[in-house]
């Protein structure tokens, strides 16, 4: 029967691509936070690129292999090992019944850990979605962040996997201290002058304690000033979106990001930013880059062909 | 028409109605949204309908924004032909006052009037569900006559029971889970604002228009049962054209 939890770690959940078509009833997508990370892994693993898979924070939980299967574990490193010794990250590696594999915390590069199960993991679908939204209780292991005691099941585990020695990538550096986000303008750029805007972009921020999947809660030496009081009638959120609240300090919406909301939004961070954001850490500086749409949506497909072509490269495990 | 396309990031656009919370407003939105659903666009992943906007969420890698923004503004210019929806009320059976509604004689006295004749002001009208958001089938809800002149209580409380039905001015909202809410609540209702086990999980879809029954603490008790049951069926009815 799957794996057994039996340490959960800070907070890890079940994650698939996201929970989407139910935004227009209030409900919030989750999903993954670095959506980059959780893609990689799922290739890796044969697995269809949106299938479910654990998403650890800040540390990795300690799991017991009840059957065997084959495992890709990216984003931050975790120092993870089975049955006390060195697995690589980034790499296809087979676990057998009664192995253990443990984690430690995220040293240096990176936060937010991914690990996927060939075959998928077996949690019933909430509204179309594994994904874990714990804010409501809904989706993953009952709506909630893993326990003690916890038991997944595999869909389809497997015994092997179709270019084995190829599964293999070099392991992501994710920036630290410092990132550069590229954000889009818009939708309410305007209830910003000039002058505004460009401090925005010019100045940065530092990310804050209070930041979450929900969102990221910046702080600025000298809030953001708004032409107006900065609420508007309320509208729809996406991802990355930077939401400059009364108090002029912004907020970029993650994946638990609620589906609509009543501040001004100077600016979106675009899609393929949004990974390094999900892997850093409060006290670290964030400076923003303004890009055309074109070129936004020119980053987004490029990433998207990479993908591809490495699924294609490797294959799926059938 | 004062429409605006606005850029929501790499995969989403905002397409502004108006500047204003109105039943016009939220109609213009309305007919791009069931235009858009009816004959639909490739790429387009999701739409969420706000007061006086659409956002509309989408793949770039299958249409690019100038693409989308072309084929919305063809889909405006055409507005006048979109078929409108019918109007479904759903009739909500709400136990006023007591634990239900702890707020009730408060906002009579707000309004210098009885408690009954301040059920009839609020279960006398029909209400209009302008969105959905904050949280999984939160109903923003608003009737067009007989307002109150009452905003939000002084302290907010930490946490309101979900069910309840909270009020402000020609405001009134369904409350579908336990949350920390300023708004005073007069009364709650048996049934579930959010199942995830039914297939539709959602009492409310954004606009649709809702009246309010009142019922005793027994009827309450009684359609509460036949809801666990399963053998509860929610009233319907045709809104009047006007």
């Amino acid at each position: 029967m799957g794996i057994k939890v039996e340490n959960p770690g800070i907070l890890t959940t079940v994650q698939d691509e996201g929970r989407f078509g139910y935004q227009q009833f209030g409900v919030s997508p989750a999903g993954p936070m670095d959506t980059q990370s959780f893609y990689l892994a799922n290739i890796l693993a044969g697995n269809k690129r949106s299938e479910g898979v654990l998403e650890m924070t800040f540390s990795g939980p300690t799991l017991k292999f009840e059957e065997e299967n084959i495992i890709a574990i990216t984003g931050a490193d975790m120092s993870p090992c089975l049955n006390g010794e060195p697995v690589p990250m980034y790499q296809a590696a087979a676990v057998r019944a009664g192995d253990t594999l443990s984690f430690g915390m995220a040293g240096g590069s990176g936060s937010r850990g991914y690990l996927a199960f060939a075959g998928g993991l077996d949690v019933p679908l909430v509204m179309g979605s594994k994904s874990t939204l714990m804010r409501n209780g809904l989706g993953g292991v009952h709506g909630r962040k893993l326990q003690k005691g916890d038991v997944i099941g595999f869909v389809k585990p497997r015994t092997e996997l179709p270019n084995m020695s190829a599964r293999k990538l070099e392991p992501e550096i994710f920036p630290e201290k410092e990132l550069t986000l590229r954000v889009v303008a818009g939708p309410q750029d305007t209830d910003f002058t000039e002058e505004e805007l460009r401090r925005f972009f010019w100045y940065g921020a530092q990310i804050t304690n209070e930041s979450d999947r929900m969102g990221f809660r910046l702080q600025r030496e000298e809030p953001l000033k708004h032409i107006g009081d900065g609420n508007i009638i309320t509208d729809g959120i996406a991802f990355g979106s930077v939401q400059v609240p009364s108090n002029g300090q912004p907020i970029i919406m993650m994946a638990d990001r609620q589906s609509t909301g009543g501040y001004s939004k100077i600016g979106t961070v675009i899609s393929v930013d949004l990974p390094k954001l999900a892997q850093s850490v409060p006290g670290y500086r964030v400076r923003f880059v303004r890009i055309g749409i074109e070129l936004a949506q020119d980053l987004y497909i490029r990433r998207l062909q990479k993908l591809d072509n490495l699924e294609r490269h490797l294959g799926q495990g059938g | 028409m004062d429409v605006k396309i606005l850029i929501s990031g790499d995969s989403a656009v905002s397409v502004q109605m108006g500047s204003e919370i109105s039943l016009e407003v939220n109609q213009l939105v309305r007919m791009l949204f069931l235009d858009l659903k009816r004959s639909p666009v490739e790429g387009i992943t999701e739409m969420v309908p706000t007061y006086a906007s659409l956002m509309i969420h989408y793949r770039p890698e299958k249409i690019t924004y100038s693409h989308l923004k072309e084929e919305i503004e063809k889909r405006l210019a055409g507005m006048e032909q979109i078929e409108e929806e019918r109007h479904i009320v759903k009739e909500i059976p709400i136990c006023y006052g007591g634990e239900f509604g702890p707020d009730l004689e408060d906002c009579a006295a707000y309004e210098h009037v009885s408690t009954q004749e301040f059920i009839r002001m609020h279960a006398g009208h029909e209400y209009y569900t302008y969105m959905l958001g904050f949280a999984p089938g939160h109903a923003y809800m608003a009737r067009f006559e007989e307002p109150f002149h009452f905003k939000r209580r002084e302290a907010p409380r930490v946490r309101i029971p979900g069910q309840s039905i909270v009020v402000q001015l020609n405001l009134s909202n369904l409350i579908p889970f336990d949350q920390p809410c300023g708004w005073n609540i007069v009364g709650a209702t048996p049934l579930a604002i959010c199942d995830y086990t039914k297939e539709d999980p959602f009492l409310v879809h954004a606009g649709e228009w809702v009246r309010y029954v009142p019922v005793s603490q027994r009827e309450y008790g009684k359609i509460k049962e036949d809801v666990r049951k399963g053998t509860y069926r929610l009233k319907t009815y045709e809104k009047a054209v006007e």
